[in-house]
């Protein structure tokens, strides 16, 4: 019985545990959705962090609700509004879509709309050397021209 | 005493930077050599006078000067001596300290290696540095003194460092970053110097190059570290946050990226003249602006120093008066300039000047998204967060036509490039890089869309490489030969290009097929991952110099056989009272196995997360394959400076030939 | 001359965030807005600390201007505040507590409920009691709702029973006259 027990021992280790899950999950697309969640929900007590990173009290207690709610069936865009509810639309990484925010899209495509604008138009704008030479003493004198007018 | 004598020495370089902003320009505007000469001489006292200043404080931390608040502040007399040397720039104070160190020693730098530039520029790009220069000296002295003392009452023993920055990353982070800001400074003088003598031919972009070059050199490699560094100290096993302090480095990367790009049509094509100006002026600005970010505290992020509004207000008036200036400046002066190159929509100009603006506009995204939060609550809108999320769907939607243009640029010709060479070259990498994903991702269940367009992205980027060094070599007819006739600052470009793609292929996998699992264990509790068995040994106090704390030791099975031992962490400071993760890493080629001890639990299990991490050391190699790059560039032969002194006189004979 | 006028915007676009950095400069940017603001407190049903036989719910509210400061006594801030709020009880402030405990959760210490009333005791006998009662949160679940990141946070609450403020960190002299007392004063008319 001794020995049997020693040998049961000394194959312990050997064997793989199922070792217990801080929040264990019913399927890796679950666990992921869990993942993506706490990584993109911010910590309303620290500094710059998610829930998913942070150790602080609220932080832990954000995370469980999460899970709570992914077990009692709520979709990501639920989970997520239940949580702006409470802490506002700060607790989401993603800002929300208004007049402001609308720059952080529009911007940046405006600035390439028009920018590729400009470089399409100058090149025209200088199709032969010569034109282009031509072009620039026309735009030089208008532009004395125009200095002049605007003199009293 | 060393104190008094590191104030006093500052104030003299403080005195040097007026002199130097003052009697060069003078003598360049009025053509007086004499008060031209005076550049060099007054720029090598300015490095001086700021490397004794620096060497007293460094000292004072080795003596454990507590009466100086600064030491008092940052350091501890248990404190390891080489964390007492690093500690000189763990705090606002001294950090900027290193900062105006290593400002004075790109002047001294540029006063030194430029013996070919023509002596007027020269003396007015060392005078805009000395104006630059008494703003930053004006601020560490009458803002951030990190000489004043605790008098008449001061502490036994000092606050310790932050242990965050008790590690070697950290000891060679900062200094890298902050070479690469300031680098930014020499360029920014060029460029205004060009502008306020009036002179933007493209011996300017050149001059402007190699300091470019190793300006972001230096900001590739302080950004990469800081990811390492954020990845093994932070415990989280991210390498990347998007956090607001992180945004203000990448966005001088980001413009610098750029300026690098244009300089090169500027000096070969002499096109977009006025664009590449303000590319030069923007990369410093954003350095600058970065450094206000950090050291105003408007913004929330885990790196700020502590915060304090009339430093930030200091700051902001710098801000002003050197960008405010030189955008006014160039406002007036950059509609004179003329490009002269002409080019076709189909040309390498186009491709360089279309992922120009891709940059620009990346650049764009993370200043709205790192500055909107605070406009935002300004306007009385109240608070959002801009993180991740948004971050990343902007990066992928960028990303894409970058490549393709990435990929186009180097196979086209300057000035015009037909269609159908380029068509064909263009359908044999997509065809290349489809199958090679396809071979990539055999077998792998869970395919990610995003991984998988990363990987083709990243595969086609080194397909077009080699292509293009192909068509270089049938072009020279010499075969494998001509691979040596290929200029260093053409393998630069080689280099660089392959390590952005090393870079996209470590991102893509990392974020799509990285696995983790918070567990709680006991001795013996074995967990696997993706083939790896963890096997938990158990946890052993810990005891350092200043610190206590736990090690949790794990040994590493793949297929019965153990590969690793890994040791994880965690240590309590006992003078900041503070804990810290040390993660336990096994870094390898295609995977890093990560290991953090959490906290220990009621029944005497230990909370551990486990982390394998695909391919994520190509991210920080691709980092230094770029850094490389940047290098073998900076060494190509046109740079050097007898090579320069060719340029001027020819430059001048142009310059006389136009007049 | 409209040239000039597209060189200049780089200048007018930095101009314009100087405004915002400027302004950012004296504002916190921790201050978040509480989402609660003017709306009724979410509903609860919560034991006393003491008496687990004694229920609150919304109604404890009802009627009186209330300050509801959520605190406990593993908290090092609360306990520099707890003098203040005493004083203010002595002057006539209704203060509810909202006891939001973290040793009771089992990663955190796994203190026994009995434990923390001794605790309770101990702290409020030295430091004063500002307390009418103390509504126990053992879950954490109420304070979620309130919106709480921590302790200590106060929340001002109107006749109404709704939420009109809410001070993250601790209240004293200062952060009562300056942010407090002139909407209580008016809300207690």
């Amino acid at each position: 019985m001794k020995k049997l027990l020693c040998a049961l021992a000394m194959m312990l280790p050997l064997s793989v545990f199922a070792v217990e899950e801080v929040y264990s999950f019913a399927s890796d697309k679950q666990r992921q959705e869990f993942k993506e969640l706490t990584e993109e929900l911010r910590c309303p007590k620290c500094q710059n962090q998610n829930i998913a990173d942070s150790d602080a009290l609220v932080a832990q207690d954000l995370k469980r609700k999460v899970y709570q709610l992914m077990q009692q069936g709520k979709s990501k865009g639920e989970i997520i509004d239940y949580m702006k509810d409470r802490y506002g639309d700060f607790v989401y990484y993603q800002p929300p879509l208004n007049p402001a925010t609308i720059l952080l899209w529009l911007g940046p495509i405006a600035f390439i709309g028009g920018a590729a604008l400009m470089v399409v138009r100058r090149r025209r704008s200088t199709v032969s050397e010569l034109d282009a030479a031509l072009l620039a003493q026309a735009e030089q004198l208008l532009d004395k021209d125009q200095t002049q007018e605007n003199k009293p | 005493m060393l104190a008094e004598l590191g104030h006093f020495s500052l104030v003299l370089a403080l005195l040097m930077a007026i002199l130097l902003a003052i009697y060069p320009m003078w003598g360049a505007q009025r053509g007086q050599v004499l008060l031209m000469q005076t550049a060099k001489p007054l720029t090598v006292g300015l490095f001086l006078f700021t490397l004794f200043a620096y060497l007293c404080l460094t000292q004072s931390f080795l003596n454990n000067d507590f009466s100086i608040a600064y030491v008092a502040h940052n350091s501890n007399s248990l404190l390891p001596w080489y964390y007492q040397i690093t500690a000189v720039w763990g705090g606002h104070e001294g950090s900027f300290l290193l900062w105006v160190l290593i400002f004075a020693a790109w002047a001294v730098a540029v006063a030194m290696f430029s013996g070919g530039i023509p002596q007027d520029i020269l003396a007015r790009v060392l005078a805009i540095m000395g104006m630059v220069g008494i703003g930053f000296y004006l601020y560490i002295l009458l803002a951030s003194n990190p000489f004043e003392r605790l008098l008449p009452f001061f502490p036994v023993d000092g606050r310790d460092l932050n242990p965050l920055l008790q590690d070697f990353g950290m000891i060679i982070h900062p200094p890298l970053l902050y070479m690469g800001y300031v680098g930014f400074s020499v360029v920014f003088a060029f460029a205004i110097a060009a502008l306020v003598a009036g002179r933007l031919d493209s011996t300017w972009a050149r001059w402007s190059r190699p300091w470019t070059l190793a300006a972001w050199v230096f900001l590739t490699l302080g950004i990469a570290l800081g990811s390492w560094w954020a990845y093994k100290e932070l415990g989280w096993g991210g390498w990347w946050f998007w956090d607001p302090v992180e945004n203000a480095s990448f966005m001088p990367w980001l413009v610098g990226t750029a300026l690098l790009h244009s300089l090169a049509v500027t000096e070969k094509r002499k096109a977009f003249k006025s664009w590449t100006v303000l590319l030069a002026i923007a990369a410093f600005s954003l350095s600058l602006l970065g450094t206000f970010l950090v050291r105003s505290g408007v913004l929330v992020s885990v790196h700020s120093f502590a915060s304090d509004p009339t430093r930030g207000l200091f700051i902001l008036g710098l801000l002003v008066l050197v960008i405010g200036a030189s955008l006014l400046l160039y406002a007036l002066r950059a509609p004179q300039l003329r490009s002269v190159g002409r080019y076709e929509l189909l040309s390498r100009e186009t491709m360089l000047i279309g992922n120009n603006i891709l940059l620009c506009s990346a650049t764009l995204v993370v200043l709205m998204g790192t500055l909107l939060p605070l406009v935002h609550k300004e306007l009385g809108l109240g608070s959002i967060s801009i993180g991740a999320p948004f971050f990343d769907q902007m990066f992928v939607y960028l990303i894409v036509p970058f490549v393709l243009l990435m990929v186009m640029g180097p196979l086209s010709r300057w000035k015009h490039q037909t269609l159908p060479a380029l068509r064909n070259q263009m359908l044999a990498g997509v065809g290349l890089s489809v199958v090679a994903v396809a071979l990539l991702s055999f077998g792998r269940d869970g395919l990610s869309y995003m991984a998988t367009l990363g990987m083709a992205l990243s595969v086609w980027i080194a397909i077009a490489t080699v292509q293009e060094i192909r068509q270089r070599l049938s072009a020279s007819k010499q075969g494998l030969a001509g691979l040596t006739s290929l200029t260093p600052s053409h393998w630069g470009m080689v280099m660089g290009h392959l390590g952005f793609a090393a870079m996209i292929m470590g991102i893509a996998m990392v974020t799509s097929y990285s696995v983790e699992r918070d567990v709680r264990m006991t001795p013996g509790d074995s967990i696997e991952l993706q083939g790896y068995e963890f096997r938990f040994l158990g946890v052993e106090i810990l005891k350092g110099p200043n610190y206590s704390g736990h090690v949790a030791k794990l040994d590493v099975y793949e297929n019965g056989r153990k590969i690793s031992h890994l040791e994880a962490q965690k240590r309590f400071y006992t003078v900041q009272r503070n804990m810290m993760t040390e993660a336990a890493v096994d870094p390898g080629f295609t995977r890093d196995l990560y290991v953090a001890l959490g906290e220990q639990l009621n029944n005497g299990d230990w909370a551990l997360r486990v982390y394998v991490k695909p391919y994520i050391r190509w991210i920080w190699g691709g980092a230094a394959l770029m850094a490389i790059g940047g290098l073998l560039s900076m060494s190509d032969k046109r740079y050097r400076m007898s090579k320069l002194a060719k340029v001027r006189v020819k430059s001048e004979a142009m310059a006389g030939e136009a007049a | 001359m409209k040239r000039i006028g597209l060189f200049l915007l780089p200048l007018g676009l930095f101009l314009l965030i100087t405004v915002f950095l400027l302004q950012g400069l004296f504002s916190n940017p921790r201050d978040i807005e509480s989402s609660l603001l003017n709306q009724p407190v979410p509903t609860f049903r919560l034991p006393d600390v003491m008496d687990a036989s004694i229920e609150y719910g919304p109604e404890v509210f009802d009627g009186e201007v209330t300050l509801l400061n959520v605190w406990g006594t593993w908290c090092v801030t609360c306990a520099i505040e707890l003098p203040f709020l005493t004083e203010l009880r002595q002057q006539g402030v209704r203060i509810v507590g909202l006891y939001y405990e973290q040793n009771m959760d089992p990663d955190f210490g796994g203190k026994t409920l009995p434990e923390i009333r001794l605790d309770i005791d101990k702290t409020l006998s030295q430091l004063g009691n500002p307390y009418v009662f103390n509504i126990f949160d053992e879950q954490r679940d109420t304070s979620m709702d309130f919106g709480v990141t921590g302790a200590p946070e106060t929340f001002l609450i109107d006749r109404q029973g709704k939420v009109r403020l809410h001070h993250v960190g601790d209240l004293n002299e200062r952060v009562w006259q300056t942010k407090f007392l002139p909407l209580y004063q008016e809300l207690s008319q």
